[in-house]
């Protein structure tokens, strides 16, 4: 079987690109960690890669907004050559700061139009707050759902989230309309047993809890949380996990691996 | 050498002693006449004056944050107990007392202790682990913001300075401010309110360490109106280093390299600043602004050039800027420095400025010629700005020029070794320490001071503060600083513990962080303050599973004027018992710093902050699996105190509350809490143990109560078969704050097995869980029952600082 | 030079304002209705009032949620509200400015420019000049390190 290689693309103030690659490697995959220069020298080098990563920290320390620089880094930088990886149905995720990326350049939730149809904006609370919570994936979704990241979850899952700037906001009631029916709100902040939340539970204030968004096609994905913050059972606050073992975060991204297989 | 526009010559050959102390003070160099009178000694026998930046190079040196002159002066100490007088001198206080202590223990797994920016101790066979902690009180207190993203800053730099750089992995903070709650017009004339004070200090730590990308999983944060004026602002970082990468060294004709941030008039005088009291005029350039990306740019990029072996040596720009870090650095070998190839953030800077700038996110490099191409690619790769400003000489001499003329040229033993040493009075006189006078309370008044004891802002949640803070980035923080049984709710953990496992790939082992202090102690006796701060950082890192015998702890000493020899006496009290707590728990000191001065003047009237001993402990955890938290797990399972409660209620939270007179600050019996912590470890260890918490401030009563709201619990204990040393009052063994205390929660089936292992140890089966999640306290013999939902006494615990 | 305001759009919390409101309800100042909050850039340099528009509408707001106001130093605004506007003293390092003159590069404009960055507070109610000086020094700027200015 051929290793399936992940592109784990990092700039002044990524910071979890670490643990991001050490969760691919626990997933089986092999995860380089490539710093935006040597991709913009190299462009192509992107498409030797089987999954693209961008992972969660505080790119050019947010200065503007959250993950507005590097947006707009890589879409006069790197546009077309991301674009065409996004279009060719190989996975690809936004893990925090790299969510806020993906929107802020609109390869979410459309990558087809490539242009900024949402965003994430200051939390509610108006701090950053670093805390768990719960997360609904609807029995419609879990049905019907292309997403390929989200296979095989329960129906509510527990992962951590941490930022300032999380609050879903999409550019119309149209937009929002058209996601639900797409199927493309994958994830959404509930409580335990599924409900509707209220604060800290959700902790950022987003329209209709949104946490995490696809494309129609299912291979982007951008969430909030941080998976890559729990693929081990240890990480969880009192040590849940399935298999005796493993974190939520870890079938996440072993479904984008297990894909590319 | 010459004057030249950029460099003046200052007279000082001629000056009377007046006018030398006139020099010191105008141009803000902090040094004392025996010390100026040193300097003009050296440059009599050279036959001429100094220029602005020699005399400013030897300042910052010979500054009391760089030199630690108090603590290694020398000291006439006197001790008074009653009539009795004793006297000793010291020569070195920290070498016949800390460093004295590390040096009999002699650990094979201390790795790098006082010569380096951390202490180092073994983690497994390929790493070590480094850890710091520091203070910036006086930027903090300037600019809460900006002083305390400096101070972390500056501390993550020490971990990257560390041998040839650790990466970080972990940050701790512990504060303390005035009450948040003063009234606006309470707070004098020219001063900052706590609670903007607080707010700012917060923000600051925030925004650098999550962005840096640092957890920050342990702290502490105190409040007395004795630091209204004058917050305390600890930093602290621990990092992993390959154990091949501890050891630095320069060689003469090594390249220096800047790296990092640009330098502009930021922080001057910072370092001699830091020996002065604050006034409410104050030096404006003494604040600094962070930049974190910048630093974790040099992290990222740095830690690449370490394993590529591309550097032989590094230090951190900290205080006194480059003239510190090169000073250093070159101290065996000599340097030659062209002032002018300093990349500066703006024109305008003369040479001295340059040289003693603490702009920040900084690092300096010793190179190999070889290597010049290739670090230097390697920097600006990733967009990191890396200049060579000079080399390591073999003249033994600083030799430092701007455009072609010579500026400064002093020999490196004069700048390092021509400080006198000063000779400083100190006395402590021991008071005496009587039981207070018997606390009344019924069932009722003892539910309303449980419920005010919880509130306490020295006792209550600090939920607001550490969730600002990103403690899970890294992925490896496995015991929190927020505990609960699912992920909702929350009780204070004791200790957090890392687990490195994306760094030292397989391993099994973790690290706990913790950290003990108490100045409520130290306003009555600061040994006592002192020995309790080392004892409870211990407790607390035993609490969720480390085992004290890889323990190993740092000192930060906050103080006041030590030229008031009362407040030497209590520093020269506290120093003393550090040696005796370190020997009788055969636990190291690693790495300590001290900030004195820390008082500050309004009008004529001179305030000093009440003395902090801040004790911060890392440990290794053998395999993570067996580490606790402490919110109690399952109904049925039986509750032990372990450990004895005696009268001690002096300075506690109690004694604070209802204004109780006199009292017995706890004492640390160190055979006996070494003796249960040892076991408890062992307990832990065989998975006997569902839940652990130690009892510190508050008392017993308030760390049950915490372990039941946190795990959303029922308790009922039996407070009639606590064990007590002598008959005490409810109130007494409830809210006393002996040292040495433990509450266990064990399940039934281990019942034996742990008492076997406690078999001499003094202990008690006190009660059991309860799924009715009532918390209940009843003394049959003093006809005594409290009763509370956990649930309400949790709101009491967390409803004090919500904003 | 040209000086960008960003403005949270109407419709949408604009929780920095929010937050310095209930900051001055904190420490008792009565008579303040609401504060608008904006993020400001300076931009000074040989950009002309397109390359501006595309900065502000491209860079520094965001499509969905803010709007910008762009003036050169000729306008003088009006303002129905009491401004304080708070900016870093000459030689403080400004961190965000930095990352802003990266970004302009990246949008593909490549004269020199320098840009300060700051914000302001637009207070709506009656408020006196000694109260506006008073929210400024206690709640919004740190004159070590801040100056600012009432208009």
């Amino acid at each position: 079987m051929k290793k399936v290689k992940a592109l784990i693309l990092k700039t002044a103030g990524t910071n979890c690109d670490y643990e991001t690659q050490t969760a691919f490697e626990l997933c089986g995959a092999a995860a380089d960690v490539v710093h935006i220069n040597s991709l913009v020298e190299k462009k192509n080098k992107i498409f030797e890669y089987d999954i693209l990563v961008f992972p969660g920290g505080f790119s050019y320390g947010d200065d503007i907004a959250s993950g507005k620089i590097l947006a707009n880094e890589i879409k006069n930088k790197l546009g077309d050559k991301v674009k065409k990886f996004s279009l060719s149905g190989k996975p690809v995720i936004g893990i925090c700061n790299g969510f806020q990326v993906l929107v802020k350049m609109g390869l979410l939730p459309d990558p087809e139009l490539f242009e900024q149809t949402s965003t994430l904006y200051y939390n509610d609370s108006d701090k950053f707050e670093c805390r768990w919570t719960y997360f609904k994936i609807e029995k419609k979704i879990r049905n019907e759902s292309s997403c390929i990241w989200t296979k095989n979850l329960p129906d509510v899952i527990t992962l951590p989230v941490a930022h300032g700037e999380g609050k879903f906001i999409s550019i119309n009631d149209k937009l929002l309309e058209e996601l639900n029916k797409n199927n493309q709100i994958v994830f959404r902040y509930s409580t335990k047993d599924g409900k509707t939340p209220q604060y800290p539970l959700t902790p950022n204030g987003s329209v209709e809890q949104i946490a995490g968004i696809c494309n129609t096609k299912g291979n982007v994905f951008g969430l909030m949380p941080h998976p890559e913050r729990y693929v081990l059972a240890l990480q969880h606050p009192s040590r849940e996990g399935f298999d005796g073992k493993y974190g939520w975060g870890k079938i996440i991204l072993q479904n984008a691996v297990d894909f590319v297989k | 050498m010459k004057a030249t526009t950029n460099c003046q010559t200052i007279e000082i050959l001629s000056l009377s002693d007046k006018q030398l102390r006139e020099l010191s003070t105008k141009n803000v160099l902090s040094l004392s006449l025996a010390e100026m009178k040193a300097v003009q000694d050296y440059f009599r026998k050279l036959k001429r004056n100094p220029t602005d930046v020699e005399i400013e190079t030897i300042a910052q040196t010979w500054s009391e944050h760089c030199k630690h002159k108090t603590l290694t002066g020398i000291i006439d100490y006197t001790e008074e107990k009653g009539t009795k007088k004793t006297k000793r001198t010291y020569n070195n206080l920290l070498k016949e007392t800390i460093f004295k202590a590390t040096m009999e223990l002699n650990k094979k797994w201390c790795l790098s202790v006082f010569k380096d920016n951390a202490g180092i101790i073994e983690f497994d066979a390929k790493n070590g682990v480094a850890f710091k902690v520091e203070t910036h009180n006086h930027p903090s207190a300037l600019e809460p913001y900006g002083g305390s993203a400096t101070g972390i800053g500056g501390v993550i730099r020490d971990i990257l300075g560390v041998g040839l750089g650790a990466k970080p992995l972990a940050n701790t903070d512990v504060f303390c401010f005035g009450n948040p709650h003063t009234k606006d017009s309470q707070v004098p004339e020219g001063m900052r309110h706590p609670k903007t004070i607080l707010k700012g200090v917060v923000s600051g730590v925030r925004d650098y360490g999550n962005k840096m990308g640092i957890p920050t999983v342990n702290g502490a944060v105190y409040f007395d109106e004795g630091y209204m004026a004058n917050p305390l602002v600890y930093c602290g970082t621990m990092g992993i280093i390959p154990k091949s990468k501890i050891n630095k060294k320069v060689n003469s004709g090594d390249l220096i390299l800047v790296v990092g941030g640009r330098t502009g008039r930021d922080g001057i005088h910072g370092a001699t600043f830091s020996s002065i009291q604050l006034d409410q005029e104050c030096d404006v350039n003494a604040v600094q602004i962070g930049n974190p990306i910048v630093e974790k740019k040099v992290l990222d990029t740095m830690l690449k050039a370490r394993d590529l072996n591309l550097y032989r040596a590094v230090t951190d720009c900290g205080a006194g800027g480059l003239s510190s870090a090169i000073g250093e650095l070159g101290e065996k070998t000599g340097a030659l420095v062209y002032l002018d190839r300093v990349p500066l953030k703006y024109d305008g800077l003369v040479p001295w400025e340059i040289w003693i700038s603490e702009a920040q996110e900084r690092m300096v490099f010793a190179v190999h010629p070889k290597n010049k191409k290739r670090i230097v690619a390697l920097f600006n790769k990733e967009n990191v700005e890396a200049v060579f400003v000079g080399k390591f000489t073999k003249d033994k001499k600083l030799t430092l020029k701007y455009d072609s003329d010579v500026v400064a040229s002093i020999d490196m033993f004069f700048l390092h070794y021509g400080i006198p040493k000063p000779i400083r009075p100190a006395v402590y006189k021991i008071k005496e320490e009587n039981v207070q006078k018997p606390i009344k309370m019924n069932s009722a008044s003892l539910l309303k001071v449980l419920k005010d004891v919880l509130a306490d802002l020295n006792v209550c949640s600090k939920e607001w503060i550490i969730r600002q803070y990103d403690h899970e980035v890294q992925g490896q923080t496995i015991v929190k600083p927020l505990q609960c049984n699912s992920i909702e709710g929350s009780g204070p953990g004791d200790a957090a513990v890392i687990f490195p496992y994306t760094v030292a790939k397989g391993t099994k082992k973790g690290i706990v962080l913790s950290n003990g202090l108490n100045p409520q102690y130290g306003k009555i006796n600061t040994y006592k303050m002192a020995a309790n701060a080392v004892e409870e950082s211990l407790r607390n890192a035993v609490a969720v599973g480390a085992n004290i015998e890889k323990m190993s702890v740092l000192d930060n000493f906050c103080w006041g004027n030590p030229n008031n020899p009362k407040i030497l006496g209590s520093l020269v009290r506290a120093a003393n018992a550090c040696y005796d707590m370190s020997k009788a728990f055969n636990i190291p000191f690693i790495s300590g710093k001290d900030s004195l001065h820390n008082e500050y003047c309004i009008g004529t009237k001179k305030y000093s902050i009440p003395p902090v001993l801040l004790i911060s402990a890392m440990g290794v955890i053998e395999n993570v699996v067996h580490t606790v938290t402490m919110p109690l797990k399952n109904g049925g399972n039986k509750i032990f105190v372990l450990g004895i409660t005696r009268n001690e209620l002096g300075g506690s939270v109690l004694a604070k509350i209802k204004n109780v007179k006199g009292g017995v600050v706890p004492e640390v019996y160190p055979k006996e809490s070494k003796e249960i912590m040892e076991r408890i470890y062992k307990a832990i260890n065989s998975g006997l143990v569902q839940s652990c918490h130690d009892c510190s401030d508050g008392g017993l009563v308030v760390a049950i109560s915490e372990m039941a709201f946190a795990g959303d619990k029922g308790v009922k204990i039996d407070i009639d078969v606590i064990k007590t040393k002598g008959e005490l009052s409810v109130a007494e063994i409830l809210f006393s704050e002996s040292n040495g205390r433990f509450v266990v929660e064990v399940n039934p089936e281990n019942e034996f097995k742990f008492k076997g292992i406690f078999k001499d140890c003094i202990f008690a089966e006190v009660g059991c869980v309860t799924e009715d999640k009532n918390v209940v306290f009843e003394s049959v013999k003093n006809k005594i029952k409290v009763k509370e939902k956990s649930k309400n006494l949790l709101n009491a615990w967390r409803n004090t600082i919500t904003w | 030079m040209f000086e960008i305001e960003i403005f949270t759009k109407e419709g949408f919390k604009d929780s920095r304002g929010e937050h310095v409101l209930s900051k001055i309800s904190e420490v008792e100042i009565k008579g303040i209705t609401k504060v608008d909050y904006a993020s400001v850039y300076i931009i000074d340099g040989d950009i002309n009032k397109t390359e501006a528009k595309t900065i502000a509408s491209e860079l520094l707001s965001d499509k969905i949620t803010e709007k910008f106001e762009i003036s050169s130093n000729s306008d003088s605004k009006k303002s129905k509200s009491s401004v304080i506007e708070v900016l870093y003293k000459k030689g403080v390092t400004d961190t965000v400015s930095e990352s802003v003159i990266k970004a302009i590069k990246d949008l593909g404009i490549t004269k020199e420019v320098r840009v300060k960055t700051g914000h302001k507070y637009y207070l709506h109610g009656n408020i006196s000049k000694t109260v506006l000086d008073k929210i400024a020094v206690k709640l919004l700027a740190n004159t070590l390190v801040q100056e600012y200015k009432i208009k």
